[in-house]
């Protein structure tokens, strides 16, 4: 790890200096996502640890009944964790197939013109505002269930998965055509020269070839499913129970995030139902530091078994889903459907599934294809569909609302009259916050891990802690902004407290991005300039940062996107419902946009108007951001050549 | 270097974001020195989203009558109120409930102030036909005893059991009184606020929900509440009558005697004027 500074350039000891001085400070800055992980598992550990003097470990883990109310409170968080797991599994069940499918679409049958549409509409689904999903949710897919199913409601498990499963098919489809992408052409070139299909090419070779990246991009979005708040909040019925039998697709459910979102606002602070509520946020924070880590891990070794891009000629005799791991597969989805559906439905569907074999094997190799491929654009058409749908419904629906009023005029009558200027403001103050709190210490680690260090296990824990980081629930965030700023530094409900919180949710990502945006500047530009006899310090600042700007640009507005639009963070820490004026401190809360939706959707009778008005406008806003952020990576990497 | 365009324009583009939103800040504070420098020119009012309609509403006519005063509310519930007002992070509480005992200890010196009482009105899909329930049959619909709409006298459908988070001062109230402190049915789908079960009662013909008698609207039904054998309905005029059975006050806390601004507020709330606005939310009066 140790790297040495080039002897010439550092000749006067001052120079020396200052240059140790630059790296210890990067080296800090790389060190805060890290040992804020650390920070936030013990300070919630902290709160959550009362709880055992009144209840085992044991009991709380594997309890059965969720009632801390009750005559007879109990805290057992078993139909909490069943919950979270259905739901994620049933996210997952939809997302998996649709996400892949798009992808290789995407990355092998889409002619440029459609990937020109359809790509950046993709990402546009990834900054839909979870809340403005589970608003969505709420009104149509609890209703439309209800009703399709003929069953006495439509808050449900399904309903739950159905959403997360939509809100992880941005992060699923992006990373999976990633690694589609950094397939090398070779291996495609002599696929189709040996005289296999195009779908041969891509079911044999491009598939197995890019199965790290794609495994990577199936728990990322797992990662997402069982972290999201506010949508789940929204559709699941929140009853804390299993359902019975396991399989009813139908039946309400509550996850660990929903108790955390809906419960903390009221519960006494210091009572055993508040520890209670911090046992479960570490429950869930260990849970996604575990799935994390076996993403990490799996992606790791599965580099260094079949190595990517360099490495990767060896790897012809591609191990694929043949033989034995095809049975697996198969036993694996049986069960899978089998534990899932009721059983009329899993025989009708494994019996399809058995015909889909007899059919496969009957079929000529270009009819085998014809089939295939419909399947990958009917899966890119209901994503593209499904994108279509929410989107057109906000702005059929909000349109009406939004008058010149509405944008500058503060909220009367509990925002059933007047406008969402203070939310519209407060939302950019709390995102500009966030940004100039996250900017300069993720810009610093980024530059540390790209250009003081190559290894080790130091950086190596570093890069662990901003992955863990990154995995970590918003709702996570909330609460240990509620704890450590708000109640332990005295903060208050205040726009400061808002702003580290979601400072530090967006930190991950920039300094994932900045990183990425250093890396794509080649080492020949750092070494001409140090054989310059430039200092490390000034290679850095003057020659890679410059040219990285637009990467680091990209970084930052896809955070700010990420920061508008999530409520989890601001619901305990920054936002209230109404304030006329705007803030004059660091100190005043404020209003913010995804809370102000929240609370008309969930509060507020009477208001259904301003409630699609607001969606709209916050839309507008986040995917207005993204817009911008797709526009300059388009543009820079069109302009940059080296 | 043919890439310095594409630099000074994307650091250009970064400035302004951040500039922009730094910029808006200073000017922001520069509002500040117009305000004359009165003693105390904002408060907040924060906690229960139950008392959260009559202090929004009072607290913009209060404002329309004392300028370059702010009265901010938001809701979050009653312990954040509590939580906020005894460590001084908030003016006023709103409270849906009594303090805890844990909340007494902690912070000794809040003082109570009754601002409105609240009917707790049960509520269904409009299109359901049952008009009057006796609390029992309350009780035995919440405990899960009774699962299907003609076991009460409605029609041949399933019920759903709709019901607010165990935080919730509301749910609190409604254990206690109705409940008789026994546990509600696993299957309750538990919803964090009122407007919420308001929302989920209004699409769901099988359900029945509890909100407070502000949320009363065309869309859900109020059940009349059966008392030995008269069926009385939730309204303004029964609860100040003290006939309809499922009621509570509404409170707000301070810490210690209010003075100031906040005492103003709190007197305007008290005054016929803020009653009015209390009735107005289907709230009941006090004086």
């Amino acid at each position: 790890m140790p790297e040495s500074t080039h002897p010439e350039a550092g000749s006067t000891w001052l120079k020396n200096l200052k240059e140790q001085g630059v790296r210890s400070v990067w080296f800090l800055a790389a060190s805060f996502a890290t040992l804020t992980v650390f920070f936030i598992l013990l300070f919630l550990l902290h709160d959550a640890l009362p709880l055992f003097a009144t209840v085992s470990p044991l009991e709380f883990l594997t309890g059965g009944t969720w009632n801390p109310t009750g005559a007879v409170p109990s805290y057992g968080i078993w139909p909490l964790l069943v919950g979270t797991l259905l739901v994620t599994l049933g996210a997952m069940v939809i997302a998996v197939p649709l996400g892949i499918g798009s992808a290789v679409c995407l990355a092998e049958l889409a002619p440029p013109r459609v990937k020109a549409v359809a790509k950046p509409a993709i990402e546009l689904l990834a900054g839909i505002p979870s809340v403005v999903y589970g608003f969505f949710g709420l009104i149509i897919l609890t209703d439309w269930l209800r009703v399709a199913f003929d069953v006495p409601s439509g808050e449900s498990w399904l309903a739950g998965s159905i959403l997360l499963g939509v809100m992880a098919l941005p992060t699923i489809i992006s990373v999976s055509e990633d690694a589609l992408n950094s397939v090398p052409g070779s291996y495609r070139e002599g696929s189709l020269a040996l005289g296999a299909t195009r779908w041969q090419t891509i079911s044999r070779v491009l598939v197995p070839s890019a199965l790290s990246g794609i495994t990577a991009a199936v728990i990322l979005g797992m990662g997402r499913a069982i972290g999201e708040t506010m949508a789940v909040i929204m559709v699941t019925g929140n009853a804390a129970i299993i359902p019975d039998p396991i399989t009813n697709l139908l039946s309400p459910i509550r996850t660990l995030t929903g108790t955390l979102g809906i419960e903390m606002g009221e519960v006494a602070v210091g009572s055993t139902h508040y520890h209670a509520l911090f046992g479960v946020a570490v429950v869930l924070l260990l849970i996604t530091l575990g799935v994390n880590l076996a993403a990490l891990w799996i992606m790791t070794r599965i580099q260094a078994g079949y190595g990517t891009e360099e490495q990767g000629r060896q790897r012809l005799r591609v191990p694929g889903l043949q033989g034995k791991g095809k049975l697996i597969t198969f036993l694996v989805l049986a069960l899978l459907v089998l534990l899932l559906l009721p059983l009329p439905a899993a025989a009708a569907l494994l019996g399809l599934g058995a015909g889909a074999v007899l059919i496969h094997r009957r079929l000529s190799r270009a009819n085998m294809q014809h089939l295939a491929f419909a399947l990958l654009w009917a899966a890119l058409g209901v994503v593209l569909a499904v994108l279509a749908v929410i989107l057109g419904y906000i702005v059929v629906n909000g349109l009406p609302a939004i008058t010149w009023e509405f944008l500058t005029q503060p909220p009367r009558d509990l925002g059933r009259a007047g406008g969402i200027f203070p939310a519209i403001v407060g939302t950019l103050y709390l995102v500009g916050g966030a940004i100039l709190f996250a900017l300069p210490i993720g810009i610093g680690a980024a530059v540390y891990l790209s250009e003081y260090t190559r290894g080790g296990r130091v950086t190596a824990a570093i890069r662990t802690g901003i992955d863990l980081l990154n995995g970590t629930p918003s709702i996570v965030f909330g609460l240990f902004g509620f704890t450590f700023l708000v109640i332990f530094l005295n903060f208050g409900v205040s726009l400061i407290a808002g702003m580290i919180t979601l400072g530090l949710m967006i930190l991950p990502t920039i300094i994932r991005t900045t990183e990425e945006a250093l890396k794509s500047v080649p080492d020949s530009v750092r070494e001409g300039s140090l054989a310059l006899g430039a200092t490390r310090w000034q290679t850095i600042h003057r020659v890679v940062l410059p040219p990285a700007v637009p990467g680091i640009l990209t970084g930052t507005i896809l955070s700010i996107g990420r920061a508008a639009g999530e409520t989890a963070p601001i619901l305990f820490t920054a936002a209230v419902f109404s304030t006329r004026f705007l803030p004059d401190s660091l100190g005043d809360p404020v209003m913010a946009l995804p809370y102000h939706l929240f609370i008309l959707a969930t509060t507020v009778p009477g208001a259904k108007e301003q409630q699609y008005g607001t969606a709209l406008v916050l839309l507008v806003l986040v995917v207005g951001i993204y817009a911008v952020a797709i526009a300059l990576r388009h543009h820079s990497q069109k302009k940059i050549h080296w | 270097m043919k890439n310095t365009q594409t630099t000074v324009l994307a650091g250009g583009v970064l400035a302004l974001l951040v500039g922009a939103t730094l910029f808006t800040g200073c000017m922001d504070t520069g509002d500040g020195p117009t305000q004359p420098p009165e003693a105390q020119q904002s408060i907040s009012v924060t906690g229960s989203t139950t008392v959260l309609p009559v202090a929004q509403l009072t607290a913009d006519l209060f404002m329309d009558t004392h300028p370059k005063t702010e009265v901010r509310v938001s809701g979050g519930g009653s312990s954040v109120g509590i939580q906020a007002v005894g460590s001084g992070t908030a003016e006023i509480g709103m409270a849906s409930r009594d303090l805890k005992s844990s909340e007494k200890t902690r912070f000794p010196d809040l003082v109570r102030h009754v601002v409105a009482l609240d009917g707790i009105a049960l509520i269904v899909h409009p299109s359901n036909t049952v008009g009057a329930l006796t609390t029992a049959e309350v009780k035995a619909i919440y405990k899960g005893e009774t699962t299907n709409w003609k076991e009460v006298g409605g029609p041949d459908e399933t019920i759903v059991v709709v019901g607010r988070d165990s935080a919730s001062g509301t749910r609190e109230f409604f254990h206690d009184l109705v409940m008789e402190k026994e546990d509600f049915v696993a299957t309750q789908l538990e919803k964090n606020s009122n407007g919420a079960i308001q929302q989920t009662v209004a699409q769901t013909p099988g359900a029945i929900g509890y909100v407070g008698l502000g949320y009363l609207d065309d869309s859900v039904k109020a059940v009349n509440i059966e008392v030995s054998g008269t069926q009385i309905e939730p309204s303004v005029a029964t609860v100040t009558s003290g006939q309809y059975p499922i009621a509570r006050s509404l409170t707000m806390f301070t810490n210690g005697e209010p003075t100031g601004l906040v005492q103003e507020y709190l007197d305007f709330i008290l005054s016929p004027d803020g009653q009015m606005i209390v009735e107005e939310e289907g709230f009941v009066p006090v004086q």
